[in-house]
């Protein structure tokens, strides 16, 4: 560490390289802390978190009962012993809550302003945050599994993108919803999908490019602007039909689809599949890396909320599985580590990337925040203690001898 | 006299490579021939070679033909020369052939066996041709194929094959066709293409799953459902167990049935529930 110093204050480094090793540092020492913790609000399972991009400061959460709670995430007092108020929550009480479970939220990407949760009562909301109030609610005719609003759009009147899954039965077709914002109206669907659509994500380097991933196994990549179908699809096989039987041809994995992470430059896109595989792809030409993670367990019927490190390098995969959240690297493969801590499964996880800590929900109703160990004090601090008479910070009180006499 | 230093590139490529090489071999001595009467050739399943190697990315590269992995570092154009510096200024440059891609340059065939569409079976070409052709020897599709394993050895990698492929590519009339799944080599995966196959291997899948599924539950109805690795290879085999138990415990290990945990006793294998065997 004090190389790296020397090394950045000289200008032998970089700037950034000081950053990047310090972050991967901290992510690679997550654990609980008994300093950090969050309100407990929700009285059923948390499916889903989103921390707002301008400040990192307050976090969305919403849950299994509709409930939506808005908490602060920043560290005002000066005690290291610090609980994430809840600032504010549409409670079950507010006339406008969602009747169903929330299955998804996210912040206006520009501002906190504004928040969109959707839910299983097939409606969309667009939350005043000043007055928790909705600004704008859509409807729709199935059950809405995500949704997702571009975080880089500038141009295009803020499309969100939602995603609503009409049950196979009868000729109806999944679509893909696209919502403007500024409107109000829902500007156009994108059709191609076989089964139900589980995640959907924009990319974070362009505007206009999508990715679905439903039940029929299936990830379409879209450009929003072309009026035909999807640009591709993600095929695990890379085209060489040779491996697989024939009714798997093509597909992104062996079962359904139901998480999708794009990484923070937008290169990459990660799957993950009930064929307890992960993958990585090549986001702009659509192949598989080939990546080999091993088993990821996952057995969620509805979406899998899961998320990838910013400004570390190498980088990191965060993916709940079962009561647990694994840490694996990005582009090599290997398991770093198992965060264990929740009692029951973990559904939804988010990356803070100022602090380098991660939140992570699940059905036990916590939501638990997991912080970088601090560097242990050197041995010359304590030294310097004791000499003033303090006690040694090294011996517990309970363990000091308080009771045998000098004279034995 | 001018010194040349010369970085040393990524010499474990090399060692990677002859490691994958060894591993197989060491996976192929745990195989039981004298069960198959010597009619197969020593099948290694690819899984089990995660259980030895802790990067599968690594071992999926230089098993599974994958000219597409440009994200790694070590798989550029130069780490094929591995340059040593010698004291007096003198370098040695060695080039050696792509080390990853065993199944381009056609020592290794892959097969797909059918029970898991996970489970990959490796077989070394000089193995599964010779005893193929010994399989094949006196009977009518011997002729037929020869000709098979010779378009195939040395150029193929594919797990399957189209009737398209077949008749154009490698110029197969029908009749061929049907000697070729009568001797055993191409099964049939679907209406016009069949998969690359073993002869005879239907006895190896029997005994193999059965032989699983036992260890497996040796390992479920221990105490806590755990067991030292050492203890487990130990342990008297019933009668359903028909391989070495070695080679089962590779494959529960690498098919990641069971989990592994480091102690100071050895390595403790844990059943994971949510199996389906």
């Amino acid at each position: 560490m004090l190389s790296f110093l020397y090394a950045r204050q000289s200008g032998l480094d970089d700037p950034v390289r000081l950053r990047r090793a310090e972050s991967t540092r901290r992510v690679l020492s997550l654990e609980l802390n008994h300093n950090r913790d969050v309100d407990r609000i929700h009285g059923n399972g948390i499916n889903t978190l989103d921390i707002e991009v301008i400040d990192g400061r307050y976090m969305l959460s919403g849950g299994s009962d509709g409930v939506i709670v808005i908490y602060d995430l920043e560290n005002n007092s000066k005690k290291p012993q610090y609980t994430c108020k809840a600032i504010c929550t549409v409670g079950r009480s507010s006339r406008h809550v969602h009747k169903f479970s929330v299955e998804t939220v996210q912040w206006y990407p520009h501002d906190t302003g504004m928040f969109v949760s959707s839910s299983f009562d097939k409606t969309m909301k667009v939350w005043d945050t000043e007055t928790l109030k909705p600004a704008e609610e859509f409807q729709f005719d199935g059950n809405v599994y995500c949704h997702h609003m571009s975080p880089v759009a500038r141009k295009h009147s803020l499309v969100a993108a939602l995603l609503y899954s009409v049950l196979a039965v009868g000729t109806k077709d999944p679509k893909v919803q696209l919502c403007d914002l500024k409107s109000g109206s829902r500007i156009h669907i994108l059709q191609g999908h076989r089964g139900e659509i589980l995640s959907v994500r924009w990319s974070p380097r362009y505007d206009h490019i999508l990715a679905t991933a439903s039940t029929d196994s299936r990830v379409h990549i879209w450009d929003v602007r072309r009026a035909s179908g999807s640009l591709f699809t993600l095929d695990q096989h890379n085209g060489d039909k040779s491996k697989t039987s024939s009714e798997a041809v093509n597909t992104a994995h062996n079962g359904r689809v139901n998480g999708l992470c794009f990484t923070a430059d937008g290169l990459h896109l990660l799957t993950t599949g009930t064929d307890d595989r992960m993958r990585l792809w090549n986001s702009a030409t659509g192949e598989n890396t080939l990546v080999n993670y091993g088993k990821v367990v996952n057995e969620s019927r509805k979406g899998l909320k899961f998320t990838v490190s910013r400004g570390c390098s190498p980088e990191f995969v965060f993916v709940p599985c079962g009561s647990s959240v694994a840490v694996y690297g990005l582009h090599s493969g290997e398991l770093i580590t198992m965060l264990r801590g929740h009692y029951n499964n973990v559904d939804c996880c988010e990356f803070h990337p100022d602090y380098q800590e991660l939140y992570s929900g699940g059905k036990d109703c916590n939501i638990l925040a997991w912080v970088p160990v601090l560097r242990q004090p050197d041995i010359e601090d304590e030294e310097t203690n004791s000499k003033r008479g303090g006690t040694h910070a090294a011996i517990n009180p309970a363990f000091e001898d308080a009771w045998s006499s000098d004279e034995d | 006299m001018a010194s040349m230093h010369i970085v040393l590139e990524d010499t474990h490529a090399v060692w990677c490579s002859a490691d994958i090489r060894s591993s197989l071999q060491y996976l192929v001595t745990l195989f039981s021939r004298k069960l198959f009467n010597d009619s197969l050739p020593p099948v290694v399943l690819k899984h089990q070679l995660y259980s030895l190697h802790n990067d599968k990315t690594s071992v999926d590269k230089q098993v599974v033909r994958s000219d597409c992995n440009k994200c790694s570092t070590w798989d550029s154009v130069q780490s094929h020369f591995i340059i040593i510096t010698l004291m007096h200024s003198e370098a040695l440059v060695f080039s050696f052939p792509r080390q990853n891609e065993l199944r381009e340059t056609g020592e290794l065939l892959m097969f797909q066996l059918g029970f898991d569409s996970e489970a990959f079976a490796l077989v070394f070409a000089e193995d599964y041709r010779a005893k193929v052709l010994q399989g094949e020897a006196g009977r009518g599709t011997l002729g037929t194929v020869e000709k098979f394993l010779t378009k195939l050895i040395p150029s193929c990698s594919d797990l399957s094959f189209n009737k398209e492929k077949m008749l154009k590519e490698f110029l197969f009339t029908d009749s061929e066709i049907t000697q070729l799944v009568k001797s055993g080599v191409l099964t049939v995966r679907d209406a016009g293409s069949w998969w690359l196959s073993i002869p005879n291997s239907g006895k190896f899948i029997k005994y193999f799953i059965k032989g699983r599924k036992a260890v497996l539950g040796m390992v479920k109805k221990s105490k806590y459902g755990e067991i030292l690795q050492t203890e487990l290879e130990g342990r008297r085999t019933t009668s359903q167990v028909k391989f070495q138990m070695k080679y089962h415990i590779h494959d529960i290990i690498g098919a990641e049935l069971v989990e592994c945990i480091q102690t100071t006793s050895g390595t403790l294998l844990r059943y994971v529930d949510g199996n389906v065997n």
